[in-house]
């Protein structure tokens, strides 16, 4: 049976936080049960490092921040807060970007003047506006690989709660 | 991720299969053990079901932290050395919510084996 030291266990710890383990019951729960199975399978003269590298890696599917995703997703469900896919939060954007300088047109053509007939300048104005949130959600729409990075394909966006937009990497089928 | 397959020794159920009954068995092995620690709950599902399931730390600490957000699970801790062991057991509301989740469980199977026409075994 394997003896862990403090350095070793200090070592697992600044690893977990360094990979995402924000709360500090996640990490002491991952670190007990890495502890458990490093005691119980590891040979007396193993190789704490490569085994430990092993280990944890069984623990995810891309990245260990995923464990925290998915309580907060767990959580987040049983709360009732607004869970969205990718396509739904770009239309959420789309809605929220665009949306007001349409209602300012559609209220200029129904009230100001009744009819089809908008002034050039508001046409303009509304051109204008709204051309850089439209080029930004026509490149979010487009090269969707791109924005891997920010909002991974298979990602949840939740919407309240202490932060107000969270992108939960994880994917809720599996 | 939610649950892990065995080897190819023991017959094996797809995930999809056994996404959502995570919570009820956990909550089922609180309510027969009293307490217990993450570790020790996953080698409980695999010695009870010989191996067939093996719950993932992936799926099992989420599912710890998220009972207890909601408050159906209590914790104690244990200091060993320089790390904590925390121990899971049902609360008050976890043990009423425990017996909804099995009798949902257990009319849900029945509805399965009426649906599928599944003859149960002859002891």
């Amino acid at each position: 049976m394997y003896q862990l030291n403090d350095q070793q266990i200090d070592l697992i710890l600044t690893d977990l936080h360094q990979r995402g383990i924000e709360t500090e019951s996640m990490r002491m729960n991952l670190l007990d049960h890495i502890c458990i199975l490093i005691e119980n399978h590891l040979e007396e003269d193993g190789d704490f490092v490569k085994f430990y590298s092993t280990t944890i890696r069984s623990f995810y599917k891309e990245e260990l921040r995923e464990l925290e995703d998915e309580a907060r997703l767990l959580m987040a469900l049983d709360k009732g807060r607004l869970l969205l896919s990718r396509n739904q939060f770009f239309l959420l954007l789309f809605t929220l970007l665009i949306g007001p300088f349409i209602t300012y047109d559609l209220v200029w053509m129904v009230q100001v003047s009744p009819g089809w007939f908008i002034p050039a300048e508001i046409w303009v104005s509304t051109i204008v506006f709204a051309l850089y949130p439209l080029l930004v959600l026509l490149v979010l729409y487009l090269t969707p690989d791109r924005f891997d990075p920010l909002i991974p394909h298979k990602a949840k966006i939740l919407l309240g709660g202490r932060s107000l937009i969270r992108v939960l990497a994880v994917d809720t089928v599996r | 991720m939610y649950i892990r397959n065995t080897n190819s020794f023991t017959m094996t159920y797809s995930p999809e299969l056994l996404k959502g009954t995570l919570k009820t068995i956990v909550m089922k092995l609180l309510a027969d053990n009293k307490k217990m620690y993450g570790y020790e709950i996953t080698q409980k599902v695999k010695e009870l079901t010989r191996d067939k399931i093996q719950i993932t730390e992936g799926a099992l600490y989420p599912t710890l932290h998220a009972l207890e957000a909601d408050g159906l699970v209590t914790t104690e801790v244990e200091y060993i050395g320089k790390r904590v062991r925390k121990y899971y057991s049902l609360s008050p509301a976890g043990k009423a919510a425990t017996r909804e989740k099995l009798k949902e469980m257990t009319n849900f199977m029945d509805t399965m084996i009426a649906l599928l026409e599944i003859k149960p075994k002859m002891a």
